[in-house]
């Protein structure tokens, strides 16, 4: 993979993410209703103040003027001012940005280190019991609401067994001793030697990620399963066999390395989907994350807070995207980018 | 999958340890939402202020009771018609150790009503708040002078949802940094806000006590308070079941009975400030005839939907006003549950065979609406649902005398004052805000906007209940409930009372 084609390939970012900004844009403001009355609702207000308001929020421009506006100052990295906290959207959105990224990379190591030696275990042993349970299993934790199944682990961890706490990302008193350096709370924990903050961040953070990584741990699974089952019919592996080498070398380094190709592929995507399931995650388990934030935000109109998460999400789909390419590279040498 | 398991159980049992140990002088509230900033004059929600309000203290505050108490005013009095004078409160510190002076109410009061008065060419979202006041004057030593350009017997009941900040800090450091910098002289200083997670306060000990007229002033109970944001009501649930936290507000009605019957949880509930209403298609041509709407109320039994959909938690309402608000007419006609009488009333409006129509109404309130669909149905109004978006709705619905399309909207409308006011025009003025209906009667226009200014109380309270009366002539809405506003709370909790405002405040509350 030669630097010109991975600037190349940096390059093709723009277009994507201009056409995002017109979609996001054009349809937030062709959404009915208007942000000064959902703000208002049923409040004391004269006409001539939410005027004022609307004049306020930038609100009384026309249309393509304001898509210009917003253009022009994302180009800076200004995505204006947030309806509702009164402070620049960036702020506003990279403080609750770690602790969504931090839930989702623990989802999504979750789903790794669990999906992929089951997958690789149900696909040797096909067709046993424990295939059959597997399958059951992974139909199951694709279909279950990550809603219902976030409570249900609630009231067995938290309310029954009093294991863990419900909400938040870590105790106060916990929280306090922590410098934020990464703002990774586990990783600042950890680096800083605060051994009970994070233990406290972890009790905090396993529910919610176990909720968010059991559909990507499913799915996951069953990629891996029949990947691995069509390597393993590959000629070479019935040659590496004939040799008499290991079966444990065979299965782990020479089948798996290529039956993981379609995993990342599926990996890279459904983090991409992690990013989604974020906002249901994040409202049963009262974390502060960005997930939320859009939601509530798309709900009350907060156009600038909207426009800009979502070319936050545009722009980290992609670059996942890309980074699974160069994995693959990295995987199987015959693929070029 | 067994592993999975075990292991899922053994990390749980590993980390029990790491479960947060409840302080016993931290009192943390379960609470639906995060502010939206810490400046109490740069929002517009509810809940914002509930946590503002125990930061930031106002010129006059309410009881649980809903009584109006001088709270950095000493006093105040109307001198006239249009001119109020408050005395200000000496030896009141804010949080920073400065003395809190006459020029920071000023100051607080100028920010709120002047064009631009935020800085940065913003204007405060919280002027209208405060009505006709046109100017505030310090007028002599303590006293603040508020004019206003015309009568309006509701400013002191509008006046506890400003509070007061400090003139030095806000000029020090601007409105958009105090937004998560405040200074004010409330119970309770911030000590961090730990954005879309929790609002974490200290008590302030050089507090002065907030208003005299609420027994028990003095530094707040508890240490520190923590409002911790749950979404998710299921969620706040479990961490009140949990001891996670010891208050939390709006309680589904159907997990009450959990909730009273764990030992160490109990219900808590007050009469809340918000009408429920079906809202009728004045303008279209089946509900233009008050036959047809009368048939409505009688087909609709609101006991039973009370009692069995709301666990009992409402009171039924005859007219717009809560039981509890100011000029309400306690003999109203009830337009009782009578199916029959709502076909003879069809039947004599030219429908003999029914009539089909559709009910409007958003998510939350999707159990209700399909409750009140098979009963109008059952009367003969055959009634379809149609669940929308509530901004949706309200853009469908309160079109402020434009056209409007649909047959009935289940809808609701808050009256956090408990006065007539601002729930009254608003919902029946002609072309009002929030006229769903679309109703027009201009001799109660008139009677409505005479008692918006009318000073002599008894006769504002007479002028009111007749408006109720003539607006359930016409019954432009079937007036259906006021909701309670149902919290659960931790019996260590001792000392508090949800108020009918929804406001938390924490200043007496206390912990064992």
């Amino acid at each position: 993979m030669s630097v010109t084609r991975l600037i190349e390939r940096l390059l093709q970012l723009v277009p994507v993410l201009l056409g995002v900004s017109v979609i996001v844009f054009v349809m937030m403001a062709l959404t009915p209703g208007d942000p000064v009355e959902i703000m208002i609702g049923d409040q004391l207000v004269t006409p001539e103040q939410e005027e004022r308001m609307r004049r306020d929020l930038g609100l009384d421009r026309p249309m393509v003027e304001r898509y210009f506006v917003f253009l022009g100052n994302a180009l800076q990295f200004d995505f204006g001012t947030s309806f509702y906290h009164r402070r620049p959207v960036s702020d506003v959105i990279i403080e609750r940005l770690p602790a969504t990224i931090e839930l989702t990379l623990m989802a999504m190591i979750i789903a790794l280190v669990t999906a992929i030696p089951l997958g690789v275990l149900a696909a040797v042993k096909k067709n046993s019991i424990f295939d059959r349970i597997a399958t059951v299993g992974s139909l199951l934790g694709v279909s279950l609401p990550g809603f219902w199944f976030g409570i249900l682990l609630l009231m067995l961890f938290a309310v029954q067994l009093n294991l863990l706490p419900v909400a938040g990302r870590v105790a106060y008193e916990h929280g306090v001793t922590v410098r934020p350096i990464t703002h990774f709370l586990l990783i600042d924990s950890l680096i800083q030697g605060q051994f009970a903050a994070f233990r406290n961040a972890l009790a905090h953070i396993i529910l919610p990620a176990i909720t968010l990584g059991l559909p990507m741990t499913a799915i996951l699974m069953r990629v891996t399963r029949t990947a691995m089952l069509e390597v393993l019919r590959a000629d070479y592996i019935t040659f590496a066999e004939a040799k008499g080498l290991n079966r444990q070398r065979i299965l782990w380094r020479h089948a798996l390395k290529n039956a993981l190709i379609p995993t990342v592929t599926v990996a890279a995507m459904e983090t991409g989907s992690l990013l989604g399931g974020n906002m249901i995650v994040e409202t049963v388990f009262g974390w502060p994350g960005l997930g939320r934030l859009v939601v509530e935000s798309i709900f009350v109109r907060n156009y600038p807070l909207v426009q800009a998460a979502v070319l936050l999400y545009a722009v980290t789909y992609v670059l996942l995207n890309f980074l699974a390419d160069i994995l693959y590279t990295v995987l199987n040498p015959r693929v070029k980018l | 999958m067994k592993m999975l398991h075990r292991t899922l159980v053994a990390s749980a049992l590993v980390l029990a340890t790491a479960a947060p140990a409840v302080q016993a002088q931290t009192l943390i509230v379960g609470f639906t939402r995060d502010a939206d900033t810490l400046d109490p004059a740069n929002h517009r929600n509810r809940e914002t202020e509930t946590i503002i309000r125990n930061i930031h203290d106002g010129v006059v505050t309410r009881s649980s009771d809903m009584m109006i108490h001088p709270e950095i005013a000493e006093s105040f009095t109307q001198v006239s018609p249009t001119v109020y004078d408050f005395v200000i409160r000496a030896g009141v510190k804010f949080h920073d150790g400065t003395e809190m002076t006459i020029d920071d109410v000023k100051f607080t009061f100028d920010r709120l009503l002047n064009e631009g008065g935020m800085g940065d060419g913003q204007t405060s979202p919280r002027g209208a708040l405060l009505g006709p006041v046109e100017s505030v004057e310090i007028v002599e030593g303590n006293t603040l002078r508020f004019t206003l350009s015309e009568p309006w017997p509701l400013l002191p009941a509008m006046l506890p949802h400003q509070q007061i900040v400090s003139k030095a800090h806000v000029e020090a450091v601007g409105s958009t940094a105090l937004a998560t910098d405040p200074v004010g002289t409330g119970p309770f200083r911030l000590a961090e806000w730990r954005r879309g997670e929790s609002v974490v306060m200290e008590r302030f000990d050089d507090y002065y006590g907030g208003a005299p007229g609420i027994p028990e002033a003095g530094p707040a109970c508890v240490e520190r308070v923590i409002f911790q944001v749950i979404p998710e009501s299921a969620s706040r649930v479990a961490a009140l079941l949990s001891g996670d936290v010891h208050i939390i507000n709006e309680l589904p009605p159907f997990s009450m009975n959990q909730v009273a019957n764990s030992p160490n949880t109990e219900v808590m509930t007050v009469n809340g400030t918000r009408s429920f209403f079906l809202a009728m298609n004045n303008q279209g041509d089946i509900f233009d005839d008050v036959r047809v709407r009368h048939a409505v109320a009688h087909a609709i039994d609101r006991d039973l939907i009370i009692d069995r959909i709301l666990n009992g938690t409402a009171s039924r309402i005859d007219g717009i006003l809560s039981p509890d608000a100011f000029g309400k007419n306690h003999d109203l006609p009830a337009y009782e549950f009578d199916p029959e009488r709502s076909r003879a009333l069809l039947a004599e409006a030219g429908y003999p065979d029914g009539i089909s129509v559709t009910l409007d109404t958003t998510g939350p309130m999707r159990d209700i609406a399909e409750a009140i669909a098979a009963l109008l149905t059952n009367a003969g109004i055959n009634t379809q649902v149609q669940v929308g978006e509530g901004t949706l709705m309200n853009q469908k619905w309160q079109t402020r005398g434009g056209p409007k399309e649909g047959d009935m909207f289940l809808s609701s409308w808050g009256n956090s004052t408990l006065d007539p006011f601002d729930i009254f025009g608003p919902t029946h003025g002609t072309d009002a805000r929030g006229n769903s209906a679309g109703y027009s009667n201009p001799e109660l226009d008139a009677l409505l906007d005479a008692a918006a200014v009318e000073l002599d109380r008894a006769r504002r309270g007479e002028m009111y209940r007749e408006a109720e009366a003539m607006a359930s002539a016409d019954l432009p809405y079937v007036y259906l409930w006021v909701p309670q506003d149902i919290y659960g709370v931790s019996t260590r909790l001792s000392n508090w009372s949800p108020s009918p405002d929804s406001r938390i405040n924490l200043h007496r509350a206390c912990l064992d």
